[in-house]
C-alpha cells in the first residue's frame, strides 16, 4: 500500500533524525559505555542504524539514495566516534593517570621449584656431559649378577657386606637372587653388555639413579640416595686421566682452589681404586678445616672388562661413583640428609 | 680396628707423632678415622708418704691424712679409700694437676678434672691420693694405689711407671680396614706398612718356634676330617698356669684398643691375636674328653652353647671343634662354654687353625655372630702365621701366668701352603697409572712389604712376584699394580694438563630429555619438585597399587623387600601418590594453604611386562602432579580461589604440549575407593594417566586440609610417544588472513563439551585451525536442563577465504552439531 509505504519511509527519516543528537553527542569515557552505544547502533540484532537499514525497501524509490547516503553518514559518524573513544580511553589508561596505589603488592605468580638433588644432579651431569660423557640409566630393581657378581664381587665375601642390601628374591633363586641396587655400577655392566653386543670400546658414559641401602636412618644416612656414576674404557686409559677429569670436577664444583686428595681404598670392581676427599674450610676446627670424601673411584678390574667381554690387555678403563645428596650438602650446607626428603615447603622455597 | 700407638712403638721405631701416623695409614689405604688420645702425661703425680691417717671427725667413711710428698711440710689430704694407711707409699696428685676421671654417670668415659684445695666435710685436703682406675691405669676403685716400698718420696710417678714399662699415655687410632687387607688387621700387620712408608726396620718379638712333635702328642691328638675348610691346626699345651689377672701393661693396652681385660690367659690368646692377626683358643685342657681334638661338620639342627652362655642353632655345613664326645666350639667363631678357661683351670691347650674364610663367613652370618676371631678367619688369616702365634702365646703364659710348656707341637697340616708367583710386567704399571716410577722403586716397594721379587725375563722387563703367606688377597699382576701405586702414592701421580676424549658421540635420550624440559616447564609455572621415599608400609602400598594409577594398571602384586628396617618400608611404592599426599599433609600441617608439587620417580609391580627387565618386575617411570588448596591465594583484589580440574587439566595439557604432542582426550572413569571421580588422559587410544579427586577418606588419612587433584602420568608411555614429536618441524605460517567466526548453540545440560569439539573438528576439516569454548551458559534464557556452550572458531587456509566457503563450513558444523548433539542455533 502506497500511503502505508510513505508512512514508512517517513517515518524512517524521521527515526534518523532523531537519532543524530545521541550518534553525535552521547557520552563516550568508560568502556561499558563504548561497548552500549556500539550494540545500540550497530549490533547485528538489535542496532537501530542497522534497523534502519533494514526499512531502505520501504522508502521510496526516488527518496531511496538520500535515505541511504545519510544511513551511511551516520554509520561512519558512529563508526569514528568508537574508534576515537577507543583510542582516548587507552591513552589515558596508559599514560596519562597513575593506578590510585601503586604500591599495592603486585598479582602474586605461583613459586615453583626445583628440587636441590636434581640441581646438583644437573651440575654434576653437566661437567660430565661437557667432557664428552653419554648418559645410562637402569633398573633400581636389580639382579645379584649385575649388582654384585659382574662387578667382581665374589660369593661369600665380606665385601659384600660393605652394601648392606635390600633383598627382593632369596640368592638360591635361578637368577642369583634379586635386590634393590645398592649402587649405580649395575648399569656399568649393562651399558658394557649392551655395547659389546654389536659394538667396542671407547665406553665413556655417567649414570645417574636412585640407590638403596638397608641402613639405619640417621642424619647422615637414609635407606636411600642418589648417585652418578662414571665409566669411561678405552685404549690407555690410566689412573692419570682420571684424576685429572676428577679435580676438573671438583674445580668446577667447589672452585678453582680446591684441595684434593686420592687415597687408597678397596672396590671389588676397581683396582687399584681411591677415595677421593676434598679440603672443607670450617675455622671452628683444628686446623681450619677437614677432609671430606666426596667420591669413590678407580681402574676398572681386569675381572668386570673380561666379564662382558672386553680385552683387558687392549683396554682400560677407570669409574667413578659419588652420592649426589653429599654434594647437595656440601655446596647448599644441609646438615641433615632427612629434610631432603621431608619436602617441607619452607625448605624446597630455598631453592626457587 | 684400633690400635694404640704404644704397642706399635714396641715392634717399629717410626718416629711419627700420633697424627703424622694417622695421616701417613690414610694415605697408604689404612683409613684412620679417629685418633684418641688416652690418659696423660701424669704431671703433677708425685710419690707421696703417708705419715698418719686418722678418722674425718665428720665422715665415718673419709680419712684425713698427712702425707710427705718431700714439701717443707707434709700435705693435708682426705681419702675416703678404706685401705689408706700410715706408712703406705702413694700416687698423689697436687693441686693443679688435671687426671681423666671417669665420669659419674657412665665409668666407661673419661672427664678432665683439675685438682684443688678444697674443704671436705670441713677438713682441708690439698690433693687426692689415687685408685689405679683415677690413673688411667685399670678400671679398679675398690682402693688407692698402693706403691713399692723403696719408691722414692717426691719423685713423678710417671717415673716409677716407666721404670716399670707402663706409660701412661696413649694414643688409639681408629683404621677403617678394607676388605682386602687381612693382613693388616694386627700391630705387627700395621707396622709392616709403616715399614714401608718410612724405611725403618721391623722388630719382631723373639719366639723360638717348636717342632712339631714331642710330649705333647702323647697328651693330645688332633684330627682334621674336613681338610678343605681346615687347612691347619696347631696346638700347645702349657700346664700348671695361674689364672689371675693380667699385668697392668697388658692390661692397659687392651683396654687402649676396646678390649676388657678378662684374666691372663684369655687376655694373652686376645693380645697375640692384636699382636699378629691369629685368632687363637685356649681349652681348659683338663674338660677336654678323650684327649683329642676333631675338626668336622657339624650334624644338621644340632645345638651348642658358646662361652657367652648362648645355646644357638647350628646352621648347615658350620664347621665345628669336638673332643672325643662332644662338640666344643664353633670353629673359627667362639669356643664353648664345656671347655673354656675358668678361675680352677691350670691346665691350657692353645689352638691356632687356619680355617676357610667362605665357610667361616656363612656361619657367622647364619648365626649372626660377628667375632673377633670371625673377622679375620673370614677375611683369610696369614696361612703360615699359625705356629708362631701358638708358641708366642705360650711363651707369655709361662712368663706372665707361671705356667710350664710342655715341649713340642701339634701340627696337623693337611694342605701345605704354596706360596703363588706372579708374573709382573714393569710396563703395565706404568700403563695402568700413568705416572713415572723406575723399577727399582717398583721393586723396593713390593719387597718392603713382604713380596719376593725376581726378574723374569730382561727386555721387555718381566719379575717373578712370590706373594706372602699373609697376602691372600693378591693373586694376579692387578693386585701387585696397586700394591706399588698405593706405597708410591696416588697424590704423587701427575695429572695431565689436557684431556683426552674420544671421537664419540654422546646421545641425548628422548626421556631424559623430556623429563629436564618438563622439570624446567613445571616449576616455571608454580610447581615444587619433590623427592619422596620409594619404600612405603605393605598396607599403604597394596591401598595405592589401583588400576586407576599407571603402577595399578599392570595389575600385579605389590613388591615387598626381604629384611626391610621397619614395617613403615616394606613394601616399594607402586605410586607417587601416597609420598606426594604426605607431603601435602606434612605442609598443609605447617601453614602452607597453596600446595602444587611434581615428582618424577620409579613405580614398581610384581608382573612380567613387556617392559620386564629384571626377574619377574615391572619398574616404570611416572609423572605425579598434586594440587591441594588455594590456586589463586588471598590477594587484595579478590577471594582465594581452590584448585579445581580445570585447573590440574590445563598443567597436563601444558606437559603435553612442552612434549610436542597434542593435548590428551580425557574420559571419565569410575569413583574408586581412591578416587571420588576421575578421568583417563588418552592420547588417541592409548591410555597415558589419569587425574582424580583424592576421596576423602584417603585425604582424611593423610591429614589434607583442602580437596586433592592428582594426575599421575606413565612417563615412560608419553616419553614412547613423544619420540617423534620432541623436536619441532617447522611449518610454513600462512601468510593469509584467519577468519574468526562464533558460533553458540543450545544443548540438553548433561552434553559434554569434549565431544562437540571433536565433531567440531571433524567436520571443519583443513580449514578449521583452532577451536575454544568461550561461554557456557545455564539459566532462564536457555530452559530448564539445557545449556548453551559458544565455540570460537579461527578458519584459514593457504589463501584468502572467500565469506561464502566460511558460510558454507560453518553451516555443515551447526548440522552435524544439531544432527549429533540435538543441538539448536542460539537465536
Amino acid at each position: 500500500m502506497e500511503s502505508s509505504s510513505h508512512t514508512g519511509a517517513d517515518a524512517a527519516v524521521q527515526a534518523l533524525e532523531d537519532l543524530k543528537t545521541d550518534i553525535e553527542g552521547a557520552v563516550l569515557d568508560t568502556v561499558d559505555a563504548i561497548d552500549e552505544y556500539r550494540i545500540r547502533y550497530l549490533s547485528r540484532k538489535q542496532g537501530r542504524i542497522t534497523a534502519l537499514m533494514k526499512r531502505i525497501p520501504d522508502v521510496a524509490p526516488e527518496d531511496r539514495r538520500a535515505f541511504g547516503q545519510a544511513i551511511n553518514s551516520a554509520k561512519d559518524t558512529v563508526e569514528r566516534r568508537l574508534e576515537e573513544a577507543t583510542a582516548a580511553l587507552t591513552t589515558a589508561a596508559s599514560a596519562t593517570s597513575a593506578p590510585a596505589d601503586v604500591t599495592l603488592p603486585g598479582r602474586e605468580q605461583p613459586q615453583g621449584s626445583l628440587h636441590p638433588i636434581t640441581q646438583a644432579a644437573r651440575l654434576i651431569t653437566r661437567v660430565f656431559e661437557n667432557y664428552g660423557f653419554d648418559v645410562a640409566e637402569g633398573p633400581e630393581i636389580e639382579d645379584d649378577w649385575h649388582n654384585f657378581t659382574a662387578l667382581n664381587f665374589p660369593p661369600d665375601h665380606p665385601a659384600r657386606d660393605m652394601q648392606d642390601t635390600f633383598f627382593i628374591e632369596d640368592a638360591e633363586q635361578e637368577h642369583g637372587g634379586i635386590l634393590l641396587r645398592t649402587h649405580t655400577s649395575p648399569v656399568q655392566i649393562r651399558v658394557m653388555e649392551d655395547i659389546m653386543k654389536d659394538g667396542e670400546p671407547p665406553i665413556r658414559v655417567i649414570v645417574p639413579g636412585r640407590v638403596y641401602r638397608n641402613e639405619a636412618i640417621s642424619y647422615k644416612s637414609y635407606c636411600l640416595f642418589h648417585q652418578v656414576e662414571g665409566l669411561y674404557v678405552d685404549e690407555g686409559v690410566t689412573m692419570a686421566d682420571l684424576k685429572q677429569i676428577l679435580h676438573a670436577f671438583a674445580r668446577t664444583l667447589f672452585g678453582e682452589d680446591v684441595r684434593m686428595r686420592f687415597r687408597p681404598s678397596f672396590f671389588p670392581f676397581t683396582e687399584p681404586s681411591a677415595e677421593v676427599d676434598i679440603w672443607w674450610k670450617d675455622e671452628n676446627l683444628p686446623g681450619g678445616g677437614r677432609w671430606m670424601e666426596i667420591l669413590g673411584c678407580g681402574m676398572v678390574d681386569p675381572n668386570v672388562l673380561e666379564g662382558v667381554g672386553i680385552d683387558s690387555e687392549k683396554y682400560t678403563g677407570y669409574a667413578f661413583g659419588m652420592g649426589i645428596e653429599r654434594i647437595a650438602m656440601l655446596r647448599y650446607g644441609i646438615d641433615d640428609i632427612r629434610i631432603l626428603y621431608e619436602n617441607d615447603v619452607r625448605f624446597l622455597e630455598q631453592f626457587s | 680396628m684400633i690400635i694404640s700407638t704404644n704397642w706399635l712403638d714396641d715392634y717399629i721405631a717410626h718416629g711419627l707423632s700420633a697424627d703424622e701416623l694417622a695421616d701417613r695409614l690414610t694415605m697408604c689405604g689404612l683409613e684412620v678415622e679417629s685418633v684418641d688420645r688416652i690418659g696423660t702425661d701424669l704431671e703433677g703425680v708425685v710419690i707421696g708418704h703417708v705419715l698418719s691417717a686418722e678418722q674425718h671427725p665428720n665422715a665415718d667413711r673419709l680419712s684425713v691424712c698427712k702425707v710427705d710428698t718431700g714439701m717443707n711440710t707434709p700435705l693435708d689430704i682426705v681419702c675416703g679409700a678404706p685401705n689408706v694407711a700410715a706408712g703406705q707409699k702413694v700416687a698423689v696428685a697436687t693441686v693443679g694437676t688435671t687426671l681423666h676421671l671417669p665420669s659419674r654417670d657412665n665409668p666407661e668415659q673419661r672427664v678432665p678434672v683439675t685438682m684443688k684445695k678444697a674443704k671436705i666435710r670441713g677438713e682441708v685436703s690439698e690433693g687426692m691420693i689415687c685408685a689405679e682406675d683415677e690413673l688411667g691405669l685399670g678400671d679398679d676403685h675398690d682402693g688407692i694405689l698402693v706403691l713399692d716400698t723403696d719408691a722414692a718420696i717426691g719423685t713423678a710417678f710417671s717415673d716409677y711407671l716407666s721404670a716399670k714399662g707402663i706409660r701412661t699415655m696413649d694414643h688409639a687410632i681408629d683404621i677403617s680396614i678394607t676388605p682386602n687387607r687381612p693382613d693388616a688387621i694386627s700391630h705387627l700387620g700395621i707396622a709392616r706398612d709403616v715399614s714401608a712408608l718410612t724405611g725403618k726396620e721391623i722388630c719382631r718379638p723373639a719366639v723360638a718356634l717348636t717342632e712339631a712333635g714331642g710330649s705333647v702328642t702323647s697328651k693330645m691328638s688332633v684330627t682334621i676330617e674336613a681338610e678343605d675348610l681346615c687347612r691347619r691346626f696347631v696346638g700347645i699345651m702349657v700346664e700348671g698356669v695361674e689364672i689371675k689377672e693380667s699385668p697392668t701393661w697388658m692390661k692397659q693396652r687392651l683396654l687402649a684398643i676396646g678390649l676388657r681385660p678378662r684374666n691372663v690367659i684369655v687376655d694373652i690368646t686376645n693380645y697375640v691375636m692384636y699382636e699378629c692377626g691369629q685368632p687363637l683358643h685356649a681349652y681348659d685342657a683338663d674338660t677336654l674328653n678323650g684327649h683329642c681334638i676333631v675338626v668336622a661338620k657339624a650334624k644338621v639342627g644340632s645345638t651348642f652353647t658358646t662361652l657367652d652362655s648362648k645355646e644357638r642353632t647350628l646352621p648347615e655345613d658350620a664347621l665345628m671343634i669336638r673332643d672325643g664326645e662332644r662338640e666344643i666350639g664353633i670353629a673359627g667363631i667362639m669356643g664353648g662354654e664345656n671347655t673354656e678357661v675358668t678361675d680352677n683351670t691350670t691346665n691350657v691347650f692353645i689352638e691356632a687353625a687356619w680355617f676357610d674364610p667362605s665357610s667361616i663367613r656363612r656361619t657367622a652370618k647364619a648365626l649372626a655372630l660377628q667375632t673377633d676371631a670371625s673377622y679375620r678367619f673370614e677375611r683369610g688369616v696369614d696361612a703360615e702365621g699359625q705356629a708362631w702365634a701358638a708358641k708366642r702365646a705360650a711363651d707369655l703364659m709361662v712368663e706372665l701366668a707361671g705356667g710350664t710348656l710342655v715341649d713340642g707341637m701339634i701340627d696337623v697340616h693337611p694342605v701345605p701352603y704354596e706360596a703363588p708367583v706372579v708374573p709382573l710386567r714393569a710396563q703395565r704399571v706404568l700403563d695402568i697409572m700413568g705416572a713415572d716410577i723406575a723399577p727399582s722403586e717398583m721393586v723396593r716397594l713390593l719387597e718392603a712389604i713382604g713380596f719376593g721379587v725376581t726378574e723374569k725375563q730382561a727386555d721387555p722387563l718381566v719379575w717373578d712376584v712370590t706373594v706372602p703367606s699373609f697376602r691372600p688377597d693378591v693373586g694376579r699382576e692387578i693386585d701387585l699394580i696397586e700394591e706399588v701405586a698405593r706405597l708410591f702414592g696416588y697424590d704423587n701421580i701427575p695429572e695431565p694438563t689436557h684431556s683426552r676424549i674420544p671421537n664419540f658421540t654422546p646421545g641425548m635420550a628422548v626421556d631424559r630429555q623430556l623429563r629436564e624440559r618438563l622439570r624446567d616447564v613445571l616449576s616455571g609455572i608454580g610447581f615444587r619438585e619433590t623427592y619422596t621415599n620409594s619404600m612405603l608400609p605393605i598396607e599403604t602400598a597394596e591401598r595405592f597399587n589401583d588400576p586407576a594409577l599407571p603402577g595399578g594398571r599392570f595389575g600385579g602384586d605389590v613388591v615387598e623387600t626381604m629384611n626391610p628396617i621397619t614395617t613403615e618400608m616394606a613394601a616399594l611404592r607402586p605410586s607417587l601418590l601416597p609420598g606426594l599426599l604426605k607431603v601435602a599433609g606434612h605442609n598443609h600441617n605447617h601453614g602452607q594453604q597453596a600446595i602444587r608439587l611434581f615428582e618424577f620417580g620409579r613405580v614398581h609391580t610384581k608382573r612380567n611386562t613387556n617392559r620386564t627387565l629384571v626377574g619377574d618386575y615391572t619398574e616404570t617411570e611416572t609423572l605425579m602432579l598434586l594440587t591441594s588448596g588455594y590456586w589463586q591465594g588471598q590477594y587484595w583484589e579478590g577471594e582465594p580461589r581452590e584448585a579445581d580440574l580445570f585447573d590440574l587439566k590445563g598443567v597436563v595439557d601444558r606437559v603435553f604440549r612442552a612434549t610436542g604432542l597434542e593435548v590428551p582426550r580425557y574420559k571419565e572413569r569410575e569413583a574408586s575407593n581412591l578416587a571420588s571421580w576421575g578421568v583417563d588422559i588418552l592420547l588417541g587410544k592409548r591410555w597415558i594417566g589419569s587425574l582424580i579427586r583424592i576421596s576423602d577418606a584417603v585425604a582424611g588419612d593423610f591429614t589434607l586440609r583442602h580437596d586433592g587433584l592428582a594426575a599421575e602420568i606413565d612417563f615412560t608411555a608419553l616419553a614412547e610417544a613423544a619420540a617423534g614429536a620432541i623436536r619441532p618441524r617447522y611449518q610454513a605460517i600462512s601468510r593469509f588472513p584467519v577468519v574468526e567466526r562464533d558460533i553458540a548453540v543450545i544443548v540438553p545440560a548433561s552434553q559434554p563439551a569434549g565431544p562437540m569439539i571433536e565433531a567440531i573438528e571433524r567436520t571443519g576439516g583443513d580449514l578449521l585451525k583452532q577451536v575454544t569454548v568461550f561461554d557456557l551458559y545455564e539459566g532462564d534464557h536457555v530452559g530448564k536442563d539445557h545449556k548453551s556452550l559458544a565455540f570460537g572458531l579461527r578458519l584459514g587456509a593457504d589463501r584468502t577465504l572467500r565469506d561464502k566457503e566460511v558460510d558454507k563450513v560453518m553451516t555443515r558444523i551447526l548440522k552435524t552439531l544439531e544432527k549429533e548433539f540435538d543441538a539448536k542455533l542460539r537465536g
